[in-house]
C-alpha cells in the first residue's frame, strides 16, 4: 500500500535526478576549501558529495543561485546557545520544506507504510565531515552499542522509540539500508526525526568507537576520561557525541557548518563542512557562506549590539518591542529588517492553574463556566492595538490560520468581548455577592482576588496584564502581577502556589495532523494550567496527580489513541477532536497570536524570505528556511 | 604585635567556618537545584528534557543525598584546593574562572586609580574651601554620581560611545580578539573599550571618597595644633599635608579590607549591562542557575580576601597610627 508519506518520500526523491542538473561539466570548487584541495587533502566536489546529492531547486523556491564565500557574524547569549547551528543548519533524516510537507534530506528515500515499518535508504557515497562514510553501520552502532547500552541509556531509550512501551525491532537490511518496525503503529517516529532537536538514532561510529568501553581497551579508556575528566566512560562518550550541542570540535558531523572551537569560549567559529549533501541546482554544493561566527553577550544587549550593526544575521534575542529600535538601524547600516510571524499558538495566554492548592480557586477553576467568563471578560482588541500595533489576530490559543487543521471556530472559541455574558457566568457559578468595591466574594466570603505571575522576562507580559486588570475588574475580580523567575516558576506551580501565570500559548501553532498532539493534552509538568496532571503523565504515573476532570481525560485519551494512529485520515480527526475540546473548554486563555518576529541580516544577504513562519517546533527557527542556500551579494 | 597577629589569624578559621554555613545555606534555599533549573530552561527552549537523567545526575553528583553531608563534600573538598564542579560548564570552579580573572582585576584597578586621582584632589580642595560654591557644586556632581544607577549609566555611556567614537556595544573588547592570544591590537582594543566601565564603576566609588575625606579632614582641620601650627606661619599647604591629611587617611587604609574582594568580584550589575567578560556576571548566573559550587566557592574566595584584607588594614593602621591600640579595650 502506497501511503501519502511513501508517495512523498518517493517523489521528492525522483522528482529532479542529479546529473541532469549539472550542467557544462564539473563546478569551480569554494575558494575557501582551495588550500586543502591543492594540498590533497580533500578530494574533488565530485567524491565529496553523494553520488545522488539532495538537489535544492532555489529558482523554483522564488529564490537565486548564489556563489561562494563570507562569513556571517551572529550573536547568542550562552554557550549552550551553539545548538543554534544545528537547528539553523538543519539536516535531518527527514526534514519540513517551508510548506511543512516532509521531505527526505540525509535519506535518499524513506518508506512508513501504516506507520510501523520504516525503511531507511541512505545515499551512496555521503560522507561525514572528516570524509568517513555514512552507512547503515552507525546506526547499528547507534542501535546496539548506545541505546541498548545500560549505561549510556539507563532510562531505556527515548519515549518516542517506545510509544507502546517497547522499543522496535532494527534490522541492517544491507550497508546502505535500515529498517525498524513496531508492532503497533509509531506516527511520532518520523516528526521527532524531523523536530529542531532530532531523536537521535545514529552516529560516527568509526569516531565513537573510541569512547565506547565494548571498542576500547582499558588503559586508553582510562586517560580518555582523564583528560576529559569524566568520572564515568559513559559521560565521556554522551560528551564527546553530542550532535545537538556541538561541543565537541573533532565530532563528525553531516551540518552545513561544523564547530572549530572548543568550550569554554567568548566566540565560536563554524566553517563550512566540505562533505555536506545538499547542492544547488547548479551543481554548486552547499552551504554558500564559509563560515559562522557566533559571538557571545549577555541577553539584555543582544537587541542593542544587532541595532549597531554588529550581527550580519540575527533573529533569536529579538522581540517585536525591539522593532522600532531595528528599523532605525536600518538607516544607519547596511541591514534589512524582516517581519517573520510567529507560529505560537498565542504569544500571551492567560492559564489558570488547575492543580492549585487553594481549594477555594481550585473549585472555581475546574468550573468551566467560570474560565469561559474570564475569556469573555478580555477585551483582546484594545491588548492588540495597544501592545502589538494591531500587528497580531485576536484569537483563542489555537491553530493559526497557516496550519491545515485551522478553524475559525477554534480560533473564536469564547474570545469575543462580551462582559455582560461573562457577568452572567460568574453569577451562575456562585460568585454572584459582592463586596461595596464591586469586587465578587468567593463562596468562602473572600474577595474574587487572582495573582497572576510572570516569568519577568518580556515588558510585554506586564504591560498585557495592566490591561487585563482593567477587563477584570469588570466583571468583578481584582487581578494582581507578580513578577518571579523562571526558574522558580515550575516548582512553584507544580507545588500549586500559582493561582494564574501569563505565559505564551501552544508552542506549535502551525502543527499538521502527522505532529504529535501532545501539548493540547496534561503531558509535561511545565504546562502552567495542569502541571500536576503532566507530571502524572510524564513519570507514568510515579508522580503527580491524575487528571480528574472528564474533559482532561479524555485530551489524554485521543492522544494515546494519536500514538497509534495507522492512517492520516485518523490522526486529523483525533487532531480535530483534540483542538475542540482544547478551545471549548478554555483550559488556556489565549489573547493575542500571530505577533510578528523581527528578523535583521545584513543587506548582502541573499535569499532570506521576506516573509516566514518563525519557531522552534516545528520550522526550527530559520532551518526549514535552508541557511545554507544563503549568500553574499558583494555589490549590494 | 605579633602575638595579636598570631590570635587574629586564629580567630579567621571560625569565622570563616561560620561564613561557609552561612553562604552554603543561602545557596540551598531556593526551591529546587541545579538539574531542576536547568531542566526548566532547556523546556523553556523547547528542548526534551528528561526526567529519568535529571535523577539520574543528581545521584551522580551527590544532591539526592541529605544538605549536612553535601556541606561536608563541599568544606572538605575545599580544604585541599579543591573547589568543585562547576555544572553548568561542566569543568573545575578553577578553570572557569581562569581568563575572567585578570581582566576583572585589570577592569577593578584601574578603576581604584581613576576614584584615587579625582577623589583626592577634590576632597582635599571641598575640606579647605568649605561651603565655597565651588564645594557646592563638586558635592553636587559626587552625589549625583551616587544616585545614578550604576546600570543605567552604563546605558546611556554604551549608547554615545557607539554613536560618537563607533566603540562596539558592551564587552571588553571588539568581537574579532575575543578567544584570541594577547597582541598589541587585542590591548588596544581592550583599552578603547575600558574606559567605560572604569568611569561607570568608578563615579559612585568616587563621590563616597570624596564626602569620607572631606569629612575626616574637616574634622582635623578644626583642631587646636592645626590652628597653632598655622598661628606660628607654617605654610598652609604644609599645614595641611603634614598632619591632618594624614590622619583624615585612616578610613582610607580602613577600606582596604573591602577593596580586596572588590579587586575580584567586580561590579556585577554594570558588567552584566555591558556584557563584560568579568567574574561578576559568571557569579550572578551562577548564582541564577544554582550552579553551587561555582557559587559557592567564589563566594568563600571572596570571604577569605575580605577577612585577610580586613586584617591587612588593621595591621597597617596600627602601624601608621600611634594612637591606635592593639588590645581593643574601652579607653574610657
Amino acid at each position: 500500500m502506497v501511503t501519502r508519506r511513501t508517495f512523498l518520500g518517493a517523489l521528492a526523491s525522483t522528482m529532479l535526478p542529479f546529473p541532469a542538473l549539472a550542467d557544462g561539466g564539473p563546478q569551480p570548487e569554494p575558494d575557501y576549501l582551495r588550500e586543502r584541495l591543492a594540498a590533497g587533502k580533500l578530494p574533488k566536489m565530485a567524491d565529496r558529495l553523494p553520488t545522488q546529492p539532495r538537489v535544492v531547486n532555489l529558482s523554483g523556491m522564488a529564490r537565486q543561485p548564489g556563489v561562494y564565500g563570507g562569513s556571517l557574524r551572529t550573536i547568542i547569549s550562552s554557550e549552550k546557545d551553539i545548538r543554534y547551528m544545528t537547528i539553523y543548519g538543519y539536516a535531518r533524516l527527514v526534514g519540513y520544506d517551508e510548506q511543512l510537507r516532509m521531505h527526505p534530506d540525509l535519506l535518499e528515500t524513506f518508506e512508513a507504510p501504516d506507520a510501523t515499518v520504516f525503511t531507511f535508504k541512505l545515499r551512496a557515497g555521503h560522507k561525514w565531515s572528516d570524509g568517513s562514510p555514512l552507512t547503515a553501520d552507525d546506526f547499528r552502532y547507534w542501535w546496539e552499542d548506545v541505546i541498548l547500552n545500560k549505561e549510556l541509556t539507563p532510562g531505556g531509550g527515548a519515549l518516542e522509540l517506545r510509544p507502546h512501551g517497547n522499543l522496535p525491532r532494527f534490522e541492517v537490511l544491507d550497508p546502505l539500508t535500515v529498517r525498524y518496525t513496531w508492532d503497533r503503529p509509531n506516527p511520532d517516529f518520523l516528526p521527532s526525526l524531523a523536530a529542531p532537536q532530532p531523536l537521535s538514532i545514529f552516529g560516527p561510529a568509526h569516531y565513537l568507537k573510541q569512547f565506547h568501553k565494548k571498542y576500547q581497551d582499558e588503559a586508553t579508556l582510562q586517560s580518555l576520561m582523564k583528560k576529559a575528566r569524566a568520572k564515568k566512560w559513559a559521560d565521556l562518550h554522551i560528551r564527546k557525541a553530542d550532535r545537538y550541542r556541538p561541543t565537541n570540535p573533532d565530532l563528525p558531523v553531516l551540518d552545513p557548518w561544523q564547530n572549530t572551537t572548543a568550550p569554554p569560549a567568548e566566540q565560536f567559529v563554524f566553517v563550512r563542512n566540505p562533505f555536506f549533501h545538499r547542492v544547488d541546482e547548479n551543481g554548486r554544493q552547499l552551504p554558500y557562506i564559509d563560515r559562522f561566527v557566533l559571538n557571545i553577550s549577555s541577553s539584555q544587549i543582544v537587541a542593542a549590539k544587532t541595532g549597531a550593526g554588529e550581527s550580519d544575521l540575527q533573529a533569536t534575542g529579538l522581540d517585536f518591542n525591539d522593532y522600532a529600535f531595528l528599523k532605525e538601524a536600518e538607516k544607519n547600516y547596511p541591514v534589512k529588517v524582516r517581519l517573520w510571524t510567529l507560529t505560537r499558538g498565542s504569544r500571551v495566554a492567560l492559564l489558570p492553574n488547575l492543580n492549585c492548592t487553594d481549594a477555594g480557586w481550585r473549585a472555581l477553576f475546574h468550573n468551566v463556566q467560570v474560565r469561559r467568563a474570564m475569556s469573555l471578560a478580555i477585551n483582546r482588541h484594545e491588548i492588540n492595538m495597544a501592545v502589538f500595533y494591531g500587528l497580531g489576530h485576536e484569537s483563542a490559543d489555537a491553530m493559526l490560520p497557516q496550519s491545515p487543521l485551522f478553524k475559525p471556530d477554534y480560533a473564536s472559541a469564547w474570545a469575543q468581548h462580551d462582559p455582560e455574558m461573562a457577568n452572567r457566568l460568574l453569577d451562575e457559578a456562585g460568585l454572584q455577592k459582592r463586596d461595596s468595591d464591586g469586587i465578587r466574594l468567593l463562596p468562602d466570603g473572600r474577595r474574587a482576588e487572582i495573582t497572576v505571575e510572570t516569568a519577568g522576562e518580556s515588558s510585554v507580559d506586564t504591560d498585557v496584564l495592566e490591561l487585563v486588570t482593567d477587563h477584570f475588574r469588570a466583571v468583578g475580580l481584582a487581578l494582581f502581577t507578580r513578577t518571579s523567575q523562571r526558574d522558580i516558576f515550575r516548582s512553584r506551580a507544580m507545588g500549586g502556589r500559582i493561582l494564574m501565570s501569563i505565559w505564551f500559548g501552544l508552542d506549535n501553532g502551525v502543527a499538521t495532523a502527522d505532529m504529535n498532539p501532545s501539548e493540547l493534552a496534561p503531558t509535561m509538568d511545565d504546562q502552567m494550567q495542569w502541571p500536576l496532571w503532566g507530571m502524572h503523565y510524564l513519570s507514568a504515573g510515579t508522580q503527580g496527580v491524575a487528571p480528574d476532570l472528564p474533559a482532561a481525560k479524555e485530551l489524554v485519551d485521543l492522544l494515546l489513541q494519536w500514538r497509534a494512529a495507522a492512517n492520516f485520515e485518523d490522526r486529523e480527526a483525533i487532531w480535530h477532536r483534540m483542538l475542540a475540546i482544547y478551545t471549548q473548554e478554555v483550559f488556556s486563555i489565549g489573547l493575542v497570536s500571530g505577533t510578528s518576529q523581527p528578523i535583521l541580516h545584513t543587506a548582502k544577504l541573499q535569499n532570506v524570505p521576506d516573509k516566514g513562519l518563525y519557531g522552534f517546533d516545528p520550522t526550527s527557527y530559520l532551518g526549514v528556511y535552508l541557511p545554507d542556500t544563503f549568500w553574499l551579494k558583494e555589490d549590494a | 604585635m605579633l602575638r595579636y597577629i598570631i590570635w587574629r589569624i586564629g580567630v579567621m578559621v571560625p569565622t570563616l567556618l561560620v561564613i561557609s554555613m552561612l553562604v552554603f545555606t543561602i545557596i540551598q534555599l531556593p526551591p529546587g537545584d541545579f538539574f531542576q533549573s536547568q531542566m526548566a530552561e532547556l523546556r523553556a527552549a523547547g528542548e526534551t528534557a528528561n526526567l529519568q537523567d535529571m535523577e539520574e545526575l543528581r545521584h551522580e553528583y551527590g544532591l539526592d543525598k541529605p544538605l549536612p553531608i553535601q556541606y561536608i563534600y563541599w568544606v572538605g573538598g575545599m580544604l585541599h584546593g579543591d573547589f568543585g564542579y562547576s555544572f553548568e560548564y561542566q569543568l573545575p570552579v578553577s578553570e572557569v574562572v581562569g581568563d575572567r580573572l585578570w581582566l576583572t582585576v585589570l577592569v577593578s584597578f584601574t578603576t581604584i586609580l581613576l576614584t584615587w586621582l579625582i577623589a583626592f584632589p577634590i576632597g582635599i580642595y571641598s575640606a579647605t574651601h568649605q561651603y565655597s560654591w565651588s564645594d557646592y557644586s563638586l558635592t553636587f556632581l559626587g552625589l549625583l554620581g551616587i544616585a545614578i544607577p550604576n546600570f543605567m549609566l552604563a546605558l546611556i555611556l554604551m549608547y554615545f560611545a557607539n554613536v560618537w567614537f563607533g566603540v562596539s556595544v558592551g564587552h571588553l573588547m571588539d568581537q574579532q580578539y575575543l578567544s584570541q592570544p594577547m597582541s598589541w591590537a587585542k590591548a588596544r582594543s581592550i583599552l578603547s573599550h575600558l574606559w567605560i566601565p572604569v568611569i561607570i564603576v568608578g563615579t559612585a566609588g568616587t563621590a563616597g571618597m570624596i564626602r569620607r575625606l572631606r569629612a575626616n579632614l574637616l574634622d582635623e582641620m578644626q583642631k587646636q595644633y592645626v590652628i597653632t601650627a598655622r598661628a606660628k606661619g607654617l605654610h598652609p599647604l604644609r599645614a595641611l599635608i603634614k598632619y591632618p591629611l594624614r590622619m583624615a587617611l585612616n578610613f582610607f587604609v580602613a577600606d582596604i579590607g573591602s577593596i580586596l574582594p572588590s579587586v575580584i568580584s567586580g561590579a556585577e550589575i554594570t558588567a552584566i549591562v555591558l556584557s563584560l567578560e568579568t567574574t561578576g556576571p559568571m557569579l550572578i548566573k551562577a548564582l541564577q542557575s544554582q550552579d553551587m559550587y561555582l557559587a559557592g566557592s567564589f563566594l568563600m574566595f571572596l570571604a577569605l580576601l575580605n577577612v585577610i584584607g580586613v586584617l591587612i588594614s588593621d595591621i597597617a593602621l596600627g602601624f601608621l597610627d600611634p594612637r591606635i591600640r592593639l588590645q581593643g579595650r574601652s579607653t574610657r
